[in-house]
């Protein structure tokens, strides 16, 4: 018999906040991850454990603004009001476009696709290079963490049961002068589920390497990125030498560890990581974006 | 409209159960197929995703209120005379998805249309029978940019 | 509308509903006193089943199992190895135990979770190479024609050299949009079955079967069916043999409708093969003799596999006269969900595997691919492999001829061959492929099995129907058979319709499977108009019925596999052009050509309609969808991680029709529905091959096969 199923949805993010704080609930913003999570079967609604918070209509999640060189973007943005964004950085909405097709992008959010935290999520590589910081509110204020300490495991977040993440925070993303690329590698063109992706982010100055980042989806389970391997190439002459790119390869050949699944195969997502790499790191001509 | 259901009951079995409209239809109940496809707030979505609690007071379209318009008359044309039905589960999806883009973008090319049906599955015509329709249809109607 | 040229488009019969999205599919339905099924399904792959737990239902649910049906406990088709309920042993993951039946589907979930079976596990078969080691207690059924062997043993003996491959090929889903579904409305009298189907007297007389009644006291009614591509042929007789039991059983009508991801893992697919080749060449890389051993991954049982693997091996040569030749095949049991039929019916895996092979051999003789398959075109007049004859005119030069020209074909080799030595990231290749297809049943199935009868009624006020009892499933019957029977009585065509196909108004036509419905059904439609003009008397009812007439060919006989094996054959040419990204893999389709010779197309627009959608579901055949068991279970159960094309992965075909009117077709048209599909893989693998310099032994070539095969030329470089 249909069981009793407790769901808010209120209008200000204050009273959102407050009933969290009374109760551990499933937060659903445009709900695409939570359905099919949850789902049932045919003809019937899905089964969430908890009770449900609607927050996708909360105008003061969906806020993008500019703020010095930083960018906020409110968790509840949803990919279609993004790509219309003039703020959004160009390689973000390359990413966005290749996430599902038109219709998920309208009711997918940002915040959504980080609290779900998938290893294979598409904006996810992205938001790491971007070194990403989440503003966290609860009834006791806020909190910024950096994405990388928030993501935990695949669907194991940093979140307090009493936090909603409120905005996604790109520190110095509207500065001139890196260069920054997204690749995708799913089985088919649309509505594909990532194998493999790769983030690259370079700043050159004075033909020296300035600043370099990388990040990896779907090769385990969080995002992989390295600092200390990223620090090596720090002040390296560009373009870079054969041995030095050779050395980045093997470095990072050392803490790629995919696994096999029914999208693909280890082998296959580290072959393609590190010819991504490769590839990024043998580029000689960068068009700052 | 009002209802009983539970606020986590699909936005699908809603139209489809309760209200008895069968022209949005179910493929995969997860998004993948667009079958299902309907407009809230004019915005293209898959209703087997939509929790209805999360749309209170939102503006719902099915292919029922969207055969009442010009737009619609044109692109049933279109699609006729372009051979882009077969078994014709997806179409109602398909003419969804269609609508809505040409209502954003009048005039799309054939990579625009491509990427504006991408998310809705046709196993039957191989899509380029549907493209032509839908890049015929722009063609036939200045009426078909009228926004709604 | 008067009918010219009958090839000249019409709009379609059922466009509106279509369209507009009210023309009801089963699940739409909706019937007095109706409730919902859920199949409880085994949760291994191979074990004897010890007891049953069911929870207590609530009032107005029950339990429907083995002990429900009437008649006996398999589900009838060829063998009777299929039971309708596993009460004894359980032959695969998702094989139906029993079903729960009630009016909420939410409750029908709970109380499903709450079933427990024990079992008594034994140890499965999992995957094909486990069957064919154990050959000889794993077979269904085998084959065997052609040349001699001690013949072929002399003649390699001479040989300059033996080539050797093994070629396989994966899963196919069919992903009809639409899943599975049928209802079964109880009347005190009868039980009238509804669903999305292809074969109603296959279900028709699987009740007949399984419910041990009257022929009056059931009926099989098509519903409108959102696509089915053979998934719909013989799977729903055992989806109608559950609802009707249930409905038997409990008095209500009861309707069963799958969930994608169900109908993903329990119904039939297209059989996993595997080929080896065995070829003789000279010095200069001419063909001495071939041998070739086809084996069928047949899932947990028979089903349909036995005819799959006929034409498997009827098509094992391909459009090619290959000098002494021979042919092996099995169908071999593992313990999967069942395969079956699948558009092409066995002909897209030889058709894969030969063009390969092709392919490769023409390595030996240092010429492109395509020049060396056409040396071995067959001709009209030429014998098949089964000692028939190729009796009718063959186009297959022209068609090539005209694509090498559309295509530009050797000046886009060089022009690919610069830009592949210029880019080191991508690289371009064209391919090709050329095949036929064997229309209607294979052999003597028409005369000896299906024996179709067509009828037509013209009312007083001159309306005539067509009463046949074949579905149109998508690929536009209700239209093209309309037409013929129109341009026979020259009728307008709005005067002549066709309803849904329903048993107590039909006879038995056949199913609407093999190509046969255009050619064969189409000509018997054709034959009773005919009568009908002959007899037409205005203003009162008339009835004409036509049974078919085999042609008169070399017979067929399916013990020594000689024979005239088809009565008339449709040909066609693929060219495809692809681009590879050898850091990642991944395939992108640039151009796709298609030549095709179908006797006569009985409507321009719906056999472009065929090409198009064919063709997207062959090239993805080989480069793109995917499917795999661990363990007996399917590994991919939603669309995405299948991966059927989306509009971004196809691009335009340039297709083009070539007219060779066959005298036993309606209006010279022969069959059209599987040709397109057949040619798309064989020609994206040699594309894929053309553009690396390399060679596959299998499809689907995926991105993770080609750079599996990148790497291994890396490391060999380096060696
Ligand atoms: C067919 C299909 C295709 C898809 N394709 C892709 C793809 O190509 N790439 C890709 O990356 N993803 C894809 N997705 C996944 C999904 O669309 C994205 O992850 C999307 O961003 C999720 O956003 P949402 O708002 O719908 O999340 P929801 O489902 O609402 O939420 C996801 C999770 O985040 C939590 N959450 C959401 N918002 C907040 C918040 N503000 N504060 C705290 N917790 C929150 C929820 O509790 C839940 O656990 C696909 C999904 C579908 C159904
Ligand atoms: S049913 Fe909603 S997308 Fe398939
Ligand atoms: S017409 Fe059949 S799925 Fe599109």
């Amino acid at each position: 018999m249909p069981e009793k199923i407790t769901a808010y949805r209120f209008d200000y993010l204050d009273e959102t906040l407050s009933q969290l704080n009374k109760e551990d609930c499933a937060i659903v913003a445009g709900g695409t991850d939570v359905m099919v999570l949850h789902k049932s079967g045919r003809g019937v609604p899905p089964k969430i454990p908890k009770p449900v918070v609607f927050i996708d209509h909360l105008s003061e999640l969906k806020r993008v603004y500019q703020k010095d060189k930083d960018l906020h973007i409110g968790s509840c943005s949803t990919y279609g009001e993004l790509l219309e964004n003039p703020l959004i950085p160009i390689a973000l909405k390359n990413a966005i476009k290749t996430i599902a097709a038109p219709a998920i992008r309208n009711r997918g959010t940002l915040g959504g696709n980080i609290c779900n935290a998938s290893p294979a999520g598409d904006t996810l590589p992205l938001l790491y290079v971007y070194n990403a910081k989440l503003l966290l509110r609860s009834v006791n204020g806020d909190r910024v963490v950096a994405i990388s300490d928030f993501i935990q495991a695949p669907r194991r977040i940093g979140r307090n049961h009493n936090e909603i993440l409120a905005e996604i925070i790109l520190p110095s993303v509207l500065e001139e002068g890196s260069h920054v690329v997204f690749e995708k590698i799913g089985n088919r063109n649309a509505d594909a589920i990532a194998k493999v992706s790769f983030a690259g982010y370079i700043r050159i100055s004075n033909e020296r390497i300035d600043d370099i980042r990388f990040a990896f989806g779907a090769v385990g389970p969080t995002m992989v990125r390295s600092i200390d391997i990223e620090k090596k190439l720090l002040g390296k002459p560009f373009p870079l030498s054969e041995t030095d790119i050779d050395s980045i390869v093997a470095d990072f050949d050392q803490i790629i560890r995919p696994i096999d699944d029914q999208r693909s195969t280890a082998v296959y997502r580290k072959t393609v990581a590190l010819n991504l790499l490769r590839y990024f790191l043998n580029t000689s001509q960068y068009q700052p974006n | 409209m009002e209802t009983d259901a539970p606020p986590t009951a699909r936005l699908l079995d809603l139209i489809r159960e309760e209200f008895g409209l069968i022209g949005t239809k179910e493929g995969c109940g997860e998004g993948e197929c667009g079958a299902c496809s309907i407009f809230v707030n004019n915005s293209l979505q898959n209703s087997c995703l939509i929790p209805i609690g999360a749309i209170a007071g939102a503006e719902i379209q099915t292919i029922e209120g969207l055969m009442e318009t010009e737009q619609f008359k044109i692109l049933d044309e279109s699609y006729s005379e372009c051979g882009g039905v077969q078994c014709g589960y997806c179409i109602p999806g398909m003419v969804m998805a269609s609508a809505a883009l040409l209502s954003e973008n009048p005039n799309p090319t054939d990579a625009e249309i491509r990427e504006g049906i991408s998310g809705n599955l046709c196993r039957c015509t191989g899509y380029n029978m549907i493209v032509d329709a839908v890049e015929l249809a722009a063609k036939k109607g200045e009426v078909v940019c009228q926004k709604k | 509308m008067r009918l010219k040229d009958i090839s000249t488009p019409v709009p379609k019969k059922d466009h509106k509903d279509k369209v507009s999205g009210q023309l009801p599919y089963i699940s739409d339905v909706k019937v007095d006193n109706m409730v919902y099924g859920v199949l409880y399904r085994s949760p291994i792959a191979y074990g004897k089943i010890k007891s049953i737990y069911v929870p207590t239902l609530p009032e107005g649910y029950d339990v429907v199992g083995a002990e429900d049906i009437p008649g006996p406990n398999y589900v009838k088709i060829i063998k009777q190895d299929q039971p309708i309920f596993a009460n004894e042993w359980v032959n695969y993951i998702g094989e139906p135990i029993l079903m729960l039946v009630g009016k909420d589907l939410n409750t029908l979930y709970g109380l499903r979770d709450k079933v427990k079976v024990e079992f008594e596990e034994h140890q499965p078969i999992y995957t094909l190479d486990e069957a064919i080691d154990q050959i000889s207690s794993a077979s269904f059924v085998s084959y065997e024609f052609g040349k001699g062997l001690d013949i072929i043993s002399a003649i390699e003996q001479d040989a300059h050299q033996i080539v050797e491959e093994e070629y396989t090929t994966g899963y196919q889903e069919h992903v009809y949009l639409e899943p599975q579904g049928m209802l079964a409305v109880y009347k005190d009298d009868e039980i009238v079955v509804h669903g999305s189907m292809q074969a109603l007297y296959y279900i028709k007389n699987a009740l007949l079967s399984a419910l041990a009644c009257g022929d009056d006291e059931v009926r099989v009614v098509q519903s409108p069916t959102g696509g089915g591509f053979g998934g719909k042929e013989e799977f729903p007789s055992m989806m109608a043999c559950h609802v009707a039991i249930a409905a038997n059983a409990v008095k209500k009508s009861v309707m069963l409708v799958f969930d994608r991801h169900e109908d993903m893992v329990v119904t039939t697919k297209r059989h996993p093969a595997k080929f080896k080749y065995r070829t003789a060449l000279d010095k200069e890389g001419n063909i001495l003799s071939m041998c070739v051993d086809v084996f069928l991954d047949g899932g947990a049982n028979e089903g349909l596999s036995s005819v799959v693997l006929q034409r498997s091996l009827l098509n094992s040569a391909g459009v090619y006269n290959i000098p002494h030749f021979h042919a092996k095949g099995h169908v071999l049991k593992t313990n999967t969900v069942p395969n079956g039929a699948f558009r092409g019916f066995g002909a897209p895996q030889s058709f894969a595997g030969i063009e390969s092979h092709m392919g490769h051999l023409s390595k030996y003789a240092q010429l492109d691919p395509l020049e060396y398959k056409r040396k071995y075109l067959v001709k009209q007049g030429d014998p098949t492999i089964t000692k028939g004859n190729f009796r009718d005119p063959i186009l297959m030069e022209e068609m090539i001829e005209d694509l090498l020209d559309a295509s530009d074909y050797n000046k886009k080799k060089e022009e690919f061959q610069r830009f592949n030595q210029q880019n080191l990231r991508y690289k371009k290749g064209i391919g090709t492929s050329v095949f036929l297809h064997g229309c209607g049943f294979t052999g003597s199935g028409e005369r000896d099995h299906i024996k179709a009868t067509v009828k037509l009624v013209k009312s007083k006020d001159g309306k005539v129907l067509l009463k046949i009892s074949n579905s149109d499933m998508g690929q536009g019957i209700y239209t093209t058979l309309s037409k013929i029977v129109a341009k026979e009585l020259d009728l307008p065509l709005e005067q002549v319709s066709y309803p849904d196909p329903d048993t107590k108004e039909v006879p038995d036509s056949g199913p609407t499977v093999a190509s046969r419905t255009t050619m064969i059904v189409g000509k018997l439609l054709e034959r009773a108009a005919k009568k009908l003009k002959a007899e037409w008397k205005s203003g009162e009812e008339q009835e004409v019925f036509e049974h078919y007439v085999h042609r008169e060919m070399i017979p067929w006989d399916e013990k020594t596999f000689t024979g005239d094996a088809y009565p008339a054959y449709s040909w066609g040419v693929n060219f495809v052009e692809v681009e590879v990204d050898t850091l990642t893999g991944i395939v992108k389709l640039e151009k796709v050509y298609g030549n095709y010779e179908v006797g006569k197309a009985i409507d321009d627009r719906i056999m472009k309609g065929q090409i198009d959608g064919g063709l997207a579901q062959g090239l993805a055949y080989g480069y793109l969808e995917k499917m795999t068991t661990k363990q007996g279970k399917i590994q991919q159960k939603s669309i995405s991680d299948y991966g059927p094309p989306t509009s971004l992965d196809v691009v335009p075909i340039e297709s083009k029709l070539f007219d060779n009117p066959y005298a036993d077709g309606p209006s010279g048209a022969k069959g059209a529905g599987e040709l397109t599909l057949i040619g798309g893989a064989p020609a994206v693998q040699s594309a894929i091959e053309d553009a690396l310099q390399t060679s596959f032994q299998q499809i689907p070539v995926t991105a993770e096969v080609i750079m599996e095969s990148l790497e291994r030329k890396l490391v060999n470089r380096v060696d």
